[in-house]
């Protein structure tokens, strides 16, 4: 096991190298010259000259990319073009915000999911089946800023007393309560998105354990049915759900993008959104190394926890 | 007994000069408020919603307008304006000027403090202003060009000396060229002075958290100089929050439902609802930014040919485009760069008043070339923009000219105009400066960075050259009316069409907050009704 796992670290650095090298690429082939972002209104041409070396453009490509890599590998991923920050810095302030956000919304949406799924399968094709499906399915169609925007209308004109406010943050240490109030309305936002996929999940995974042979011999041993359920199919059945969790862990950055917008939330799907279109090259590396690593580390995480949801699962094979 | 009183009086005035050079030498200061005859009550907390979120606080090196809502607030600059645009005193005395219009001596106000404690005075002016004119990346040298050298005559008295005579220059004092740091603040703070200004300033309030992204905190200054028109001390207010929020509906919401107490960012599309809202107060003045269509005048594109743009300008409706496009009739109609609040702004000029699509298809039919087809740049991302473009070329094809809609990224449109090779046109305005030279001379001057429809016209230049040397506003009037005349009709650089609006939205109990042309708020002078 621990040879597996070092394995798969050691992995993530080729992969991480490539991701670098396809992004450094990517964004420069954009059009646009971030230079005259950042060179303000009205740049005369020895301003837009000195900005350009001040932001090291003015070197090639390659040399650029050389440098950039020599500096990351030290944890050192510069500064923003916009703001000077270190990109290590601004990352590290937001992380924290988007990970609150996106273990609500997980959090949210796997509840829902496990209780709604399995009455679902227990009661399938019954009303409340049928009710629950389309409720889902009719989350999962609104698309992230029509349903946020919803939220806020709704919780602002419509239902009195302005219980959850209308976007913004306040940390955590700051105000517990506050923090828990805001809270509520993004994490459904993002929840809502991924209900439907959870639920579905743990519906199908359930009929089929409740076809396997074992369900039928607790049952037939007497076994009350919630035990049978709980204690034998859930468990089973829960393999292809934590996989699709594991992905939407990994996923939980680019669910934040849209969300974290419209909420005014500074996380890091906002400091992307502002770092794109403003050609913020280190911030737009920055979050796409972040992104892609917190995907490999969340899918090594799913691998792991196989072994200890089905014993039968091992990485011996792998290690050989 | 007679010379005993007179000699007491002499040394009473002399005492007063004293005192008054002691205590701080200017006149004028905070403007544009008052507190309407109720008696203004001092405390509480003001939360302000901005469209998007700042890039840097410092001076230098900002490029962004957003960037100026929290500089407002935490620094002083040498010189302000009043809602009407009139230049007044602020850190320093209105400046005398030599004969030859190359030499201004400020008196500075010895009253004043930096946030950090250290004492604001001719030395820092002078470490200021050659930080801002001299330093390789910094973003002013442009305003400050002019400059030749800055020199300190005493404590309380700089003289700045310029190459050559320049009209404007007192006004780019006004905004970043002219705000005032401490040195030791800025040297201390390095590379992350940008984002973490704290006490740098010596304005009204003092910068306490900087969240990016979430918030800005301001909390009062308690020893700022300024005081109100009924000799209120100031600032009122204990606390200012400013926030970015993005989404237009999202940022009326917060305000309706009182998150948030003032905005100076409506959608056009709310401006009815938020009128008729009587818990708000809306405020609306025009702006000094215009909004354009940037046609290309290099020889071999089509719009070398000057009557194919007099002829697009005689097929616009303004009116439309402002009440029916999405703008929702925020803004004015315009027809050149000088925005009502500017000196040099002619009510009388409206060449283009009432769309006449017989003339335009008599011009594209006097060049002879067949029916006029050219693409217009648009930015991609936003719909109103788009909207506004469809709108426009509607409006055209009434007289057979075909627009197409090309939507690019911003960046890419302004790379493209910078090196004049946009196809046809680009839909991009500018965001205005208080002296017309700032909306004038770089757009239309032959050969200048700004002038991004590649025009040239001897005699505009001519007369543009005229208007930075000349000190009398009659006379520079004139000669911006007479430039204007040739390059909006005789011989156009652009198609103007509108002004911004600048926009003040509060909730009711907020008093003394006034809208001010550059779109920027003042909260020294707000307070809340208790």
């Amino acid at each position: 096991m621990t040879t597996y796992i070092l394995r798969r670290l050691l992995l993530m650095i080729p992969v991480a190298f490539l991701v670098t090298i396809g992004i450094f690429i990517i964004i420069r082939i954009a059009p646009g010259d971030p230079v005259l972002t950042y060179a303000g209104e009205n740049p005369d041409p020895a301003t837009i000259a000195a900005v350009r070396a001040e932001l090291g453009l003015d070197q090639p490509v390659p040399v650029q990319y050389a440098a950039w890599l020599s500096r990351a590998v030290q944890g050192d991923l510069g500064r923003s073009f916009q703001t000077k920050q270190r990109v290590v810095e601004a990352i590290g302030e937001r992380l924290p915000v988007t990970f609150e956000l996106g273990a609500a919304a997980i959090l949210i949406s796997v509840t829902l999911a496990l209780i709604v799924g399995t009455i679902s399968a227990i009661k399938r094709n019954s009303a409340v089946d049928l009710l629950t499906t389309s409720v889902t399915l009719a989350g999962v169609s609104f698309p992230n800023f029509y349903l946020g925007l919803l939220l806020i209308l709704l919780f602002a004109y419509v239902i009195p007393g302005h219980i959850f406010p209308p976007g913004g943050w306040t940390p955590f240490s700051t105000d517990p309560g506050d923090n828990l109030r805001r809270l509520v309305l993004p994490a459904i936002t993002v929840a809502t998105a991924s209900l439907a996929v959870n639920l579905r999940q743990v519906r199908s995974s359930l009929l089929d354990v409740f076809g396997q042979d074992y369900v039928r011999t607790a049952r037939a041993k007497g076994l009350r049915e919630r035990a049978v359920v709980i204690r034998h199919a859930l468990k089973n059945a829960l393999i292809p759900v934590v996989t699709i969790i594991g992905i939407q862990i990994g996923a939980i950055i680019e669910g934040a993008i849209i969300t974290e917008t419209i909420f005014f939330i500074p996380g890091i799907g906002r400091l992307a959104v502002q770092a794109i279109p403003s050609q913020d090259y280190p911030i737009v590396q920055g979050v796409v190394l972040v992104s892609a690593l917190s995907f490999m580390v969340s899918t090594l995480a799913v691998d792991i926890l196989y072994a200890f949801l089905d014993p039968r699962i091992s990485f011996a094979a792998a290690e050989a | 007994m007679a010379r005993t009183i007179s000699r007491a009086l002499a040394l009473f005035a002399a005492l007063a000069i004293l005192l008054a050079a002691c205590t701080g030498t200017t006149s004028g200061g905070p403007s544009g408020s008052s507190a309407g005859g109720a008696k203004a009550a001092y405390g509480g907390s003001v939360t302000f919603a901005m469209n998007s979120d700042i890039s840097n606080m410092d001076p230098m090196l900002s490029g962004l307008f957003v960037d100026r809502h929290l500089m407002y607030a935490m620094y002083d600059s040498l010189v302000r304006v009043t809602p009407k645009g009139e230049i007044i005193p602020w850190l320093s005395a209105l400046p005398t000027v030599s004969a030859d219009g190359k030499s201004y001596t400020f008196k500075l106000r010895t009253d004043v403090k930096y946030h950090d404690g250290t004492t604001f005075d001719a030395e820092s002016v002078k470490w200021n202003l050659d930080r801002y004119r001299l330093t390789k990346e910094s973003l002013r040298l442009g305003e400050l060009a002019p400059v030749d050298s800055v020199t300190v005559v005493d404590p309380a008295t700089v003289r700045v000396d310029l190459k050559t005579p320049s009209a404007p220059f007192l006004s780019v004092l006004v905004d970043r060229s002219g705000m005032m740091l401490s040195r030791k603040t800025v040297e201390a703070g390095g590379a992350d002075f940008t984002r973490k200004a704290f006490n740098a300033g010596s304005g009204p309030f003092i910068l306490t958290e900087a969240v990016k992204d979430d918030h800005y905190t301001f909390k009062k200054n308690p020893d700022w100089w300024g005081k109100a028109a009924n000799g209120d001390k100031l600032p009122y207010l204990d606390t200012v929050i400013i926030k970015p929020i993005t989404d237009g509906d999202v940022r009326l919401t917060n305000v309706r439902t009182g998150q948030v107490q003032a905005t100076n960012a409506v959608t056009g599309k709310d401006v009815p609802t938020v009128k008729s809202d009587s818990t708000l107060v809306y405020q609306e003045i025009a702006g000094i930014g215009y909004n354009s269509l940037v046609p290309n005048r290099t020889a071999g594109f089509i719009f070398a040919e000057k009557r194919y743009i007099q002829a697009v300008d005689y097929a616009m409706d303004r009116d439309e485009l402002l009440n029916k496009g999405p703008a929702q009739g925020v803004g004015v109609v315009g027809y050149g760069p000088y925005a009502p609040s500017h000196f040099s702004y002619d009510p009388n000029f409206k060449p283009f008043a009432k769309p006449d699509i017989a003339k335009a298809k008599q011009l594209v039919a006097d060049v002879g070339k067949g029916p006029l087809t050219f693409e217009l740049l648009v930015s991609s991302g936003d719909a109103a923009t788009l909207q506004f473009a469809q709108l426009l070329q509607s409006q055209l094809a009434k007289a057979d000219i075909t627009m197409t809609i090309k939507t690019l990224l911003f960046n890419d449109i302004v790379t493209l105009q910078q090196k004049h090779q946009q196809s046809g046109m680009t839909l991009i305005g500018w965001s205005g400066r208080i002296d017309p030279d700032g909306n004038t001379y770089d757009f239309n001057y032959t050969g200048r960075p700004n002038n991004d429809s590649a025009y040239s016209n001897k005699d505009v230049d001519s007369l543009l050259d005229q208007t930075r040397t000349a000190t009398d506003p009659a006379k520079r009037k004139d000669l911006f009316q007479k430039a204007q005349q040739i390059f909006v009709v005789d011989d156009p650089s652009r198609i103007f069409y509108s002004f911004n609006a600048a926009q003040l939205l509060t909730a009711k109990a907020i008093q003394g907050f006034s809208v001010f042309p550059d779109q920027l708020p003042r909260f020294e002078t707000v307070w809340l009704q208790k």
